[in-house]
């Protein structure tokens, strides 16, 4: 019978993951990869259809994945399916846990935006006095942010913005389309700074942890990885006080088995590393462990058409690419309405506009398809939640998934904070795409269900002290200090930024730690 | 059968041997069955990894079978009908939202819908129905397309994806009317009609299909051995 201890144990193999599988195996560390879903076999598990051919016209199974708003029939068989996976949230609070098991995770399906956070976001606090400030600063992450940027190849322009951090870009020098110019010259009118959107290439145009992290990894030869097995628990050595052993159960045969450790680094998204550690009852000696979710509010924005690019006008010069207007609320001045900040995507394109922004329809819906073909300018906020103790998950006893293990309960809701946010950014982009001559065609003020955005953050946030926070500014569980949890779970605040490079650079960081304190012997 | 089960098998055939033969003469001594044949490239599994794809084309069902039940009353699909020939009418070689098949394929779709899906779409096609017979004392199936604008375009509205009008009938007006573009527009009538046009089938994306899916079934139960976090 095997009986190994590994050196260190992954679980999860998504950017966290994989990225501290890359790091630990170049030092020369073994590592055992687990993952909870299957290897994708693109060639094998896909195929081009037109909806026509799908069962349900594309309109997708009616019933499935109803809080995965992305979703569709093509796509629907990569989402985890809650009725196999289950959780629970009060009706009137609903929450979008967007989840993907594949080997990957949600890696595979990542829109590439790549931004850095600030010190309005490590250092919150000490600018606004809300909340906590997070035990790092920009200083300590830039030199991982400048690795990770390389390794995603970021492309994008350097703004100069404190609140908007630069990096190691590869430089874009795309110009800017017709009415991109004309929406900027607008904004700046109100001192509104917009730049280019800030974008990883990867590698063909996938910039996921199956090809970017995990190759490397398995080259060094000290990776081996289990796919399709599901962690039910961590349990400790009652001699030595540390994490030794995960229980795990075959997803397809369901066989229950162990394998022990020497180091657990927990890398299975947000919330299932943080199920994982409640269901272990582990690691939790603050009782933070679970509270302070957090994520950002996206869904309030608006549509407008470009007068110029209508009746057959439009053009790339005139209509083409995206861009971002970083956070500008909050920074040298005050809001009276809400804490912290967003910011706008803004896009075009030569595209026909969804006949939802007309309100009529046959033949005069038709010709107005026609007329406003190319025009379509849209906006779409992204929202910094604040982290509050009370938004938090508990385990639910009462509900399993399929394979018997107790599921979390989400408790959580915005507040007016991000109400009034979402309805500054909506009012005050209509303004400038209004004085640049832009026709408004749709807007919403209201976000989307907490957790849409797929940055659920939190929950075993890190902190100098053991009695506020899960882990210190290493990642490290202040408890158990062979016990590593990478993701996004670390987060203190949100920020407005899509997480996943600051998410990238703090595993690299923790990864970097944690191979010098095996050398040193101190894990 | 493994090896152990084979010598089982022969010895238990002779054993018996004399008996049968005491009994039956005639009857030739009992042979072993063969052993099984392992997997592989048997003469059929080779025809079929050498046969070539037939023929079958992309065909639907539903592009030229007619459902043999419906869910809706045939008052509510008289409504549907209506409406489908109001909202989306053929234009420009493509078929319109009946050529398209679309209020079958809607009525398949509500059928299978969760019930606050249903009673949205239910309710609303009868209240539609009953303003029609309020204000024109007809049915809504047997309106002008004057009549019928005077009791829609009201209720028209512009919205942003994932965020359709919250009041009810409002909703289902606006759903009704994107779900009815989208099931003519996603139909294989669209399809060839966009062909012979010399263009592309619209909406065509990389389907994935069941990774390895997993066996877990209704009233399937788990192994019952204590596991480690039980014990």
């Amino acid at each position: 019978m095997a009986d190994e201890t590994v050196d260190v144990l992954i679980i999860g193999s998504g950017h966290s993951g994989g990225m501290a599988a890359k790091i630990l195996t170049q030092k020369g560390i073994s590592c055992l990869m687990l993952n909870a879903g299957p290897v994708a076999d693109v060639p094998r598990d896909t195929a081009v259809k037109a909806a026509y051919e799908l069962p349900y016209r594309g309109f997708k199974q009616p019933g499935q994945l109803p809080h995965v708003f992305q979703s569709n029939e093509f796509n629907a068989n990569t989402w985890v399916d809650e009725k196999e996976v289950p959780y629970t949230h009060d009706p009137q609070k609903p929450y979008n846990w967007v989840r993907v098991r594949l080997f990957g995770g949600r890696s595979l399906f990542w829109s590439r935006a790549s931004f850095r956070l600030s010190d309005y976001e490590f250092k919150a606090k000490t600018h606004d006095g809300y909340g906590d400030d997070w035990p790092i600063s920009h200083a300590d992450l830039a030199p991982y942010y400048a690795r990770v940027e390389g390794i995603f190849r970021v492309q994008g322009e350097l703004a100069n913005l404190p609140q908007f951090p630069d990096g190691n870009f590869i430089p874009d020098t795309d110009p800017w389309c017709g009415s991109m110019q004309r929406f900027r010259a607008s904004a700046a009118k109100r001192n509104i700074p917009i730049s280019k959107q800030r974008t990883s290439l990867g590698l063909d145009g996938l910039a996921s942890s199956v090809n970017l992290l995990l190759p490397d990894a398995f080259a060094t030869g000290k990776l081996r990885a289990i796919p399709n097995v599901i962690v039910r628990s961590l349990t400790v050595d009652k001699s030595t006080g540390l994490v030794n052993e995960a229980h795990f159960v075959d997803r397809l045969t369901r066989r229950e088995m162990s394998v022990k450790a020497r180091v657990v680094v927990l890398a299975a998204g947000t919330l299932e590393s943080t199920r994982l550690l409640l269901n272990s009852q582990l690691a939790n000696s603050s009782g933070v462990m679970g509270h302070y979710l957090i994520d950002q509010i996206y869904g309030a924005g608006f549509a407008c058409s470009v007068p110029e690019a209508r009746n057959g006008r439009s053009t790339e010069q005139l209509m083409s690419g995206s861009a971002i207007i970083p956070r500008f609320r909050n920074i040298s001045s005050r809001e009276s309405k809400f804490l912290r900040g967003y910011a706008l995507n803004v896009w075009s394109g030569t595209g026909g506009i969804e006949p939802r922004n007309f309100a009529t329809y046959g033949a005069e819906l038709q010709q107005k398809l026609e007329t406003y073909h190319g025009s379509g300018f849209s906006t779409g906020i992204m929202g910094e939640v604040l982290a509050r103790r009370e938004n938090h998950v508990r385990i639910s006893k009462d509900v399993v998934d399929a394979w018997g293990i107790p599921s979390l309960h989400i408790e959580t809701n915005y507040t007016d904070n991000e109400f009034n946010m979402a309805r500054d950014a909506v009012d005050t982009g209509m303004q400038i795409a209004e004085d640049a001559g832009f026709e408004i065609l749709t807007k919403n003020y209201d976000p989307n269900p907490p957790g849409y955005s797929i940055h659920e953050l939190g929950t075993c946030r890190m902190g100098d002290d053991p009695k506020s926070s899960v882990l210190n500014k290493w990642n490290q569980s202040h408890d158990l200090k062979n016990l590593f949890v990478i993701d996004g779970s670390s987060f203190v605040s949100a920020g407005w930024q899509n997480p996943t490079m600051t998410i990238s650079a703090l595993a690299m960081r923790a990864a970097d730690y944690l191979a010098e304190q095996m050398r040193l012997g101190n894990v | 059968m493994q090896r152990r089960d084979f010598v089982k098998a022969i010895l238990a055939a002779t054993a018996a041997a004399p008996a049968a033969l005491a009994q039956q003469q005639a009857v030739p001594a009992a042979t072993p069955p063969p052993p099984p044949t392992a997997p592989g490239p048997v003469p059929w599994m080779r025809g079929l990894m050498e046969a070539k794809q037939l023929p079958i084309g992309l065909l639907v069902a539903d592009s030229l079978a007619r459902p043999d039940a419906r869910y809706l009353s045939d008052r509510q699909f008289a409504t549907l009908r209506h409406l489908c020939e109001i909202f989306q009418p053929s234009s420009k070689g493509y078929p319109g939202a009946l050529e398209a098949g679309t209020p079958e394929f809607l009525d398949f779709l509500i059928s299978a819908s969760p019930a606050d899906r249903q009673h949205s779409f239910q309710s609303g096609l009868d209240r539609l129905d009953s303003e029609a017979q309020q204000h024109f004392s007809t049915a809504f199936a047997s309106t002008s397309p004057q009549q019928a604008d005077q009791l829609i375009r009201p209720w028209l509205r512009t919205w942003m994806s994932d965020h359709p009008p919250a009041e009810p009938y409002e909703n289902f007006i606006n759903l009704i009317h994107h779900d009815i573009r989208t099931a003519t527009e996603n139909s294989q009538a669209w399809s060839d009609a966009a062909h012979r046009a010399g263009k592309q089938t619209p909406n065509v994306d990389l389907y994935w299909y069941a990774t390895d899916p997993d066996l877990h079934r209704e009233g399937h139960s788990l192994p019952q051995i204590q596991n480690h976090a039980k014990a």
